[in-house]
């Protein structure tokens, strides 16, 4: 029987975790570029319960809820003008390189500018990279051309923040990279919202079996075995 | 579970500096030679964390900053006036401060001092300098689109328009006016400069844009706002079971 009150509370820990993505999806739902995360949910397991005495088969339980492996949404967002001579976005798949302190990182966000060496960069710095790998010069009159950006294909790209991906390149994207407009954020505003409304009553869902349980519990320590009357 | 209120409102002050920087913008509207503020967003770091072998990663929110001003082009705007100036493509009028400090500035609505010196709308002159000679009106005035002055045929100066490498890094002083930086580079001369006598850059806020703009904002503010009801919510159920 309380075997039921862990089961319920790794739904509801589950339903935390989903909550705190959720909250990240909305505070991005403005951010060039961002693509949403998602965790499946998947049953832990089951066990089989047999019969102590003459070993006969009772039937399975599940353990509960389990998280899987959290995924990124890579499907490409709206692309919306800017007409900022050094905003990018990529149509289709692919990503911008640039070059950190820490080796070459993956974006969508292609809200770019330029340093005092003349070279486009990131917004925090990192000099954006042509298709051979080299940095980007901003030509004489302000501007860069989109075919100058390389648009890499990276499979399996992993989240680091800061806009970046961390990945392997395997050569050339098929995406098309244009001028003057940004990818909007991959977040769909409407469907995070329903989904916090789902999360937050399977977690109340999750909170009123325990409390049953707990009152099932109650009543058997202390009213079996009482003698009437 | 408390992360998630955090990046909740790590999502909100974003949106508050977008908010800003719209607000900004809107002030100025019919600014001569303004340019809107470029507001980026990022994501935050992820918090990765293994439940029986798997990998589970949530985020911390996003966060926004300014960088910069818009390179884009205002509408030209025909004044008449002769010795107002407007800037097509990228260069900035050089100016001199009060201090001796010299300024950048795209807003070309430049004037004649008491002493006969060319004086932007701020009081600052021209830097160089061109003075109109005594008795020539500043009607008789013609400026070339690559910047040369004259007067009845008599050279009387050269409009020098400059750029630095990352106008975005120009420390804005108010008034229109930039000052480089060592991020921004040392201004250089512009190499096709294009001038137009008579006229002024309009300011490049675009009204439904930023209207549009606002109106997003809002609601990504209220939603990132919903989000931090929901996990005080889920911490009062949690709250409610008892012994």
């Amino acid at each position: 029987m309380d075997l039921g009150l862990y089961i319920a509370a790794t739904g509801m820990i589950a339903e935390q975790t989903r909550q705190d993505q959720l909250s990240n999806d909305l505070a991005n739902a403005t951010t060039p570029g961002f693509k949403a995360d998602r965790t499946p949910q998947h049953s832990f397991g089951s066990m089989l319960l047999a019969n102590t005495q003459g070993g006969v088969a009772v039937g399975s339980v599940d353990m509960g809820v389990a998280l899987g492996k959290t995924y990124t949404d890579m499907t490409p967002a709206s692309i919306q003008e800017t007409s900022e001579p050094l905003d990018f976005a990529i149509q289709g798949d692919g990503f911008f390189a640039v070059k950190t302190a820490q080796g070459v990182r993956y974006t969508r966000n292609g809200q770019f500018t330029s340093s005092a060496a003349g070279v486009l960069t990131d917004v925090s710095g990192n000099p954006v990279l042509d298709q051979a790998g080299a940095p980007v010069k901003v030509g004489a009159n302000g501007t860069v051309p989109a075919s100058a950006l390389g648009a890499f294909e990276v499979p399996g790209a992993a989240k680091q923040g800061e806009n970046l991906y961390t990945g392997t390149a395997a050569g050339k994207a098929g995406g098309t990279v244009h001028q003057g407009s940004l990818e909007g954020s991959g977040v769909d505003a409407a469907k995070v919202m329903v989904d916090m409304i789902t999360s937050l009553r399977t977690f109340q869902s999750g909170q009123q079996a325990i409390q049953t349980i707990g009152q099932t519990l109650q009543l058997a320590a202390t009213q079996v075995g009482s003698v009437n009357g | 579970m408390l992360e998630g209120l955090y990046s909740a409102a790590a999502g909100m002050a974003a949106q508050q500096q977008q908010l800003d920087a719209i607000g900004n913008d809107l002030a100025n509207l019919s600014t001569t030679g303004y340019k809107t503020e470029r507001v980026a967003f990022s994501d935050l770091l992820y918090n990765r964390f293994d439940v029986a072998g798997t990998e589970t990663t949530t985020g911390a929110g996003a966060n926004a900053r300014t960088i910069g001003v818009s390179r884009a082009q205002g509408s030209i705007r025909e004044t008449g006036d002769h010795l107002h100036m407007a800037i097509e493509g990228e260069g900035f009028f050089q100016v001199k401060r009060a201090n001796g400090q010299v300024a950048l500035t795209r807003d070309g609505s430049f004037g004649v001092d008491a002493s006969g010196t060319l004086v932007s709308s701020g009081g600052d002159r021209l830097e160089p300098p061109i003075k109109l000679p005594a008795g020539v009106s500043p009607d008789e005035v013609s400026i070339s689109a690559d910047g040369k002055v004259t007067a009845g045929g008599k050279t009387l100066g050269q409009v020098k328009l400059v750029t630095v490498a990352a106008p975005d890094r120009l420390l804005a002083d108010g008034d229109g006016r930039f000052s480089p930086t060592t991020a921004s580079g040392a201004p250089s001369a512009v190499s096709a400069p294009h001038i137009h006598q008579g006229a002024l850059e309009e300011s490049n806020v675009n009204m439904g844009r930023e209207m549009a703009l606002m109106i997003s904002t809002q609601r990504a503010f209220q939603m990132s706002s919903t989000a931090i009801q929901n996990e005080s919510q889920m911490m009062a159920i949690a709250n409610q079971l008892k012994p």
